[in-house]
């Protein structure tokens, strides 16, 4: 009996450690998502990347304006790229434009502008070499574009991303949060641990590695983004393993997918002119998409945004999401035309209603908040009228359409408490459930809020919250206000406003479906059942985060860090020799 | 492409709308997470609506309410007539007792805080001592004899409340079947002396007595002479008998109606209404987060109406909570401490989690506070008989407040001790219980000579 006493006492202190480590880790989690923040952040944001110099306009004096971006606007307005001082010169004159080849064509703004091209008068968008003359009211420049030994030495000289912080360490630290949280789960497990957890989370630590080492391989160093989202990724993974870790397969398969989808489309964004031509189908496959749907779609819990394929469900929705932002983004001699913007705005009304034909107004809204962004984007303040009366007619027609099980969820929104089992029994759980989690959480694995419907999507947060702590959950919205003051600060050195909209258009459609997420399921804002981007599971919803990260992605222009920036191949020897030279000299002196 | 790069501040829009909103969420974090975790659906803490975590117990250490997973509810003090005495203090099982420690104090037992939220190393939730001592509460239970009515007893100095008892109450382990239908049950669920409001009769001529010293400079050489009723207005004020010529101690200790309607015309219905509400008689107070009702002052329409809510017979209304602070106020010189029921609450593992320390509150002079505590002293030695009160140094004010109807009046007896070592005030309302210092001033003398032992002990 004795012995028993023994085995029973020790084992019950092998417990008592466990509590402690489990206390441990619940404080841990918030220091390593604080740690990965600031590194991830301090790269992006601290780095000044240097304009890049892709030619110059020389003036008769001899003064050499630089072109900054692959587009230019030429013209008398301080905002133009290429300013000109003349009473002769239109505000908007010009575009002068480079593809990737480097090849430039320069565009007339409008018909009836006096341009010429060694004194020839043109029309259409004509090619210009270096040595040309181009004239612009009374102003002549001569076009000098940069050689190809200049752009190679650009290429090595400018600073490459990873100098200031290391991504080797965070990948390192990433991982330090990956073992923790696994461990917890399997603290707040024990026996009855399904083993689907470890793997996955296994799993995950190697697909990490695997696509750092992939990129390194090809000479990558900026990795800030995909760590970031690889830190939403493993939360998320946290959230169905104590939903449903049976589904854990499924979430990692997504996340393999959802990687190389990203790294296909970066790929694909690289090319303008590919860009170019794939735009209008690419629209018209989307607002297909959308029409396939409303036709077959099944009606889940009431939005018909579901098809079901073979046992596979998925929601085109997400899908639409990324040829809304293909379609919807334009290079910039398209910004400045009203029959582009018109276009644009048809486009985007025709995804938008047919989303709310689908009684999916959470979505809806999160188009039409891309569409404002994107269409400011675009037109400047000229179209503020069309902006409010488009806003004016879609609030119009929702306030039409309403459907009763939306009309419900607008009753009881701001006072989910008062119909606490009722219309706000998904917020008040959601509230209840991150209050008691506190700014640490009760622990991976250990919530109750998972046994709700939806927790794990629609109110994902809350179940962080409960989870992991109210600091974890800031951490996860903190990754993107990153972003958001990254990709502000690249627009700057952008090749292409292509890129500038894009990676704006994808912001905003993340950032609204975060605001709808968190504070709908807090009773701020309506509950409208939006994922959260990263967090929420759902394999679609994954993979399409995954290539809205890619128009992130390509807007990074600092050298090396982007796969959607391409170094062309004829400079890479050049370059790789010059690189070897300039060590080589750092070694004499 | 400098264009494009300026309008990127539009995102930059959005994301500070982002932050707003999560701003606002963590107001509403900060001051709503408490409830939240104490929402009863909240499971881990409470079973099929039962808060299953936390104990109660008295400021002895008696434990007062536990969760007993067997009866599936928790459960009450072993004792019955600490059961019935405490109910309102505990609250009942089915909650109806808006008041009840057990429900308000909800996160607390859970052991709620804004850092680790319901978090425990080891569940069971935290033990939650009261101020209140269980013995007093059942020997003032007993002390109200089967009367409706209310006691309350609290330490002025600490703000410890040492009894609270609210009488019609039951056993809440076998509810009487009549629970709902018998008259001598009326207002059962009501925590008479929290959530109750009560004509103040004669005692709110201390409000009078406090408007008067500070504002008729000459009130110490003023005299007064009834001849058992005086013409006010158009309609008269009555006494129970000619108290003949007296001051304004003499007017106090008889409790004089025709005085006091002379003082309330010549200090006016504003000046009243001001006193009333800088005495905190207006206020709800929130005794650790629970609120009391509220009193009210009424503006009297005629002269008559003013000389009769001088003397405390209008229609003016007040909490016994806010009264007892109030003579607490005047026990401690002008000040007094803020009602409190949480002695402390500690962990499971035995850490205190807060710091439970009552705010003090001026409510009026040091002078004034005086002044009338000697003429509440004089009522007793005058008056009420200060052998009534063996070895307590009571200064008190009786009041009895004409209910109408054919019924008794209520009986009141509020004021304190005036003692370093045993500072207590107290208040004591018998409904339909006949003269304010006989009956409510006997329930008074029991309650506080256990209470004073109690303390000593």
């Amino acid at each position: 009996m004795n012995e028993l006493y023994d085995i029973y006492t020790s084992l019950a202190h092998a417990e008592g450690i466990l509590l402690y480590i489990a206390f441990t880790i619940r404080f841990l989690l918030p220091i390593l998502a604080l740690i990965i923040l600031v590194r991830c952040g301090k790269s992006l944001l601290s780095d000044h990347p240097e304009d890049e110099i892709w030619g110059y306009l020389v003036d008769e004096a001899g003064n050499r304006i630089p072109l900054r971006h692959f587009e230019n606007t030429i013209g008398s307005a301080a905002s133009s790229d290429v300013p000109l001082e003349d009473e002769s010169v239109e505000s908007l004159h010009a575009f002068l434009i480079r593809d990737g080849r480097g090849e430039w064509l320069l565009h007339p703004a409008k018909p009836g502008r006096v341009i010429l091209c060694n004194g020839e008068d043109f029309d259409e968008p004509l090619p210009v070499y270096a040595g040309d003359r181009l004239t612009f009211g009374a102003v002549t420049l001569v076009f000098a574009p940069s050689t190809v030994e200049e752009e190679q030495r650009q290429a090595v000289s400018r600073t490459k991303p990873g100098g200031l912080v290391s991504p080797g360490i965070t990948m390192f630290i990433l991982t330090q949060f990956q073992l923790l949280l696994c461990s917890a789960h399997w603290i707040s497990a024990m026996d009855e641990l399904n083993l689907a957890i470890p793997i996955c989370f296994g799993a995950l630590i190697v697909i990490c590695w695997c696509y750092y080492f992939f990129m390194r391989a090809l000479r990558r160093m900026g990795f800030e983004i995909e760590i970031m989202a690889f830190f939403l990724v493993t939360i998320g993974m946290s959230v169905c393993a104590t939903s449903t870790p049976g589904e854990l397969y499924e979430q990692a398969a997504f996340l393999i997918v959802g990687l190389l989808a990203f790294l296909i489309l970066g790929w694909f964004l690289r090319d303008l002119g590919r860009i170019k031509t794939l735009q209008l189908p690419v629209a018209i496959l989307g607002v297909l998409l959308l029409g396939v749907n409303l036709v077959l779609a099944s009606r889940v819990f009431g939005a018909r945004n579901w098809i079901s394929i073979g046992g596979f469900s998925f929601q085109p929705s997400e899908f639409v999401k990324i040829c809304f932002l293909f379609a919807g983004a334009a290079t910039l001699d398209k910004l400045f035309s009203r029959k582009n913007l018109f276009w644009f705005v048809a486009f985007s009304g025709v995804n938008v209603i047919a989303l709310v034909l689908m009684s999916d107004f959470g979505t809806a809204s999160v188009f039409f908040v891309a569409y404002l962004i994107m269409a400011f984007l675009r037109s400047g303040d000229v179209a503020t009228v069309i902006l409010s009366i488009s806003g004016a007619g879609f609030a119009g027609f929702m306030a039409i359409t309403i459907k009763p099980y939306i009309a419900g969820r607008f009753s009881t929104w701001l006072h989910a408490w008062d119909y606490a089992n009722e219309g706000g029994y998904q917020q008040t759980r959601t509230m209840m459930a991150a209050a008691n989690g506190g700014l640490f959480g009760v622990g991976a694995g250990s919530g109750g809020l998972y046994k709700i419907f939806a927790a794990d999507t629609d109110m994902v947060f809350g179940m962080i919250c409960e989870e992991l702590g109210l600091l974890v959950g800031l951490s996860a919205i903190a990754c993107f206000v990153i972003l958001t003051l990254f990709v502000i600060r690249s627009a700057k050195t952008a090749r292409s406003s292509f890129y500038v909209i894009g990676a704006c258009g994808a912001l905003a459609m993340m950032i609204f479906q975060i605001m709808l997420n968190v504070l709908g399921a807090f009773d701020i804002l309506p509950f409208t059942g939006v994922t959260f981007p990263f967090l929420s599971k759902g394999g679609s919803s994954l993979l399409s985060c995954f290539c809205l990260l890619a128009f992130i992605k390509a807007a990074d222009t600092r050298q090396n860090a982007s796969f959607a920036v391409r170094l062309p191949k004829r400079y890479r020897k050049a370059v790789k020799q010059m690189r070897y030279d300039l060590s080589e000299e750092d070694e004499e002196l | 492409m400098k264009k494009v790069k300026t309008r990127t501040i539009s995102l930059l829009i959005l994301v500070l709308l982002m932050c707003a909103g999560m701003t606002v969420y963590l107001v509403k974090y900060v001051r709503n997470g408490a409830d939240w975790a104490s929402f009863s659906a909240n499971n881990g803490y409470y079973t099929k609506g039962v808060l299953s975590v936390g104990r109660i117990l008295d400021r002895d250490g008696l434990v007062l309410s536990e969760y007993g997973s067997e009866k599936g509810r928790r459960l009450f003090p072993d004792k019955k007539i600490t059961r019935i005495s405490t109910l309102h203090l505990l609250g009942d099982q089915h909650g109806y007792i808006g008041t009840g420690a057990v429900k308000n104090f909800a996160s607390e037992l859970i052991g709620y805080n804004l850092i680790n939220g319901s978090y425990s190393l080891r569940s069971g939730g935290n033990d939650l001592y009261l101020t209140v001592d269980a013995d007093l509460n059942d020997i003032a239970y007993q002390a109200l004899d089967g009367k409706k009515g209310c006691v309350g007893v609290y330490n002025y100095k600490t703000g410890e409340t040492l009894a609270m008892v609210t009488a019609p109450s039951y056993d809440p382990v076998a509810p009487p079947d009549d629970l709902t239908s018998n008259s001598k049950y009326e207002g059962v669920y009501i925590n008479r002396f929290l959530s109750s409001t009560y004509s103040p009769g004669s005692t709110f001529k201390l409000v009078t007595t406090i408007a008067a010293i500070e504002k008729l400079p000459n009130l110490e050489d003023m005299t007064f002479h009834c001849e058992g009723s005086a013409e006010i207005g158009n309609g008269k004020v009555t006494c129970t008998n000619a108290h003949g010529t007296m001051d304004i101690a003499g007017a106090l200790a008889y409790s004089c109606n025709c005085a006091y309607a002379e003082l309330a015309l010549k200090l006016g219905a504003d000046t009243l209404a001001d006193y009333f509400e800088e005495l905190g008689l207006s206020e709800s107070l929130s005794i650790d987060g629970i609120a009391t009702a509220q009193g009210k002052y009424t503006m009297p329409e005629t002269t008559n109406d003013l000389g009769w809510s001088g003397v405390g017979q209008y229609k003016n209304m007040i909490n016994p909570a806010s009264m007892l602070r109030l003579m607490g106020a005047i026990g401690g010189g002008g000040t007094g401490a803020e009602l409190r029921l949480i002695q402390t609450v500690k962990s499971s593992v035995g850490i205190p989690t807060g710091i439970y320390k009552a705010d003090t509150k001026t409510l009026l002079s040091a002078d004034t506070a005086e002044w009338l505590t000697d003429m509440m002293r004089n009522n007793v030695e005058d008056v009420y008989g200060a052998d009534r009160f063996p070895g307590l140094d009571i200064c008190a004010k009786s009041g009895t407040a004409e209910v109408g109807g054919g019924k008794d009046p209520h009986a009141l007896f509020a004021g304190f001790i005036r003692n370093e070592e045993a500072p207590l005030a107290f208040i004591v309302i018998v409904e339909n219980g006949g003269r304010g210092s006989t009956v409510a001033g006997n329930v008074a003398s029991t309650v506080l000579q256990a209470a004073v032992e109690a303390l000593e002990k």
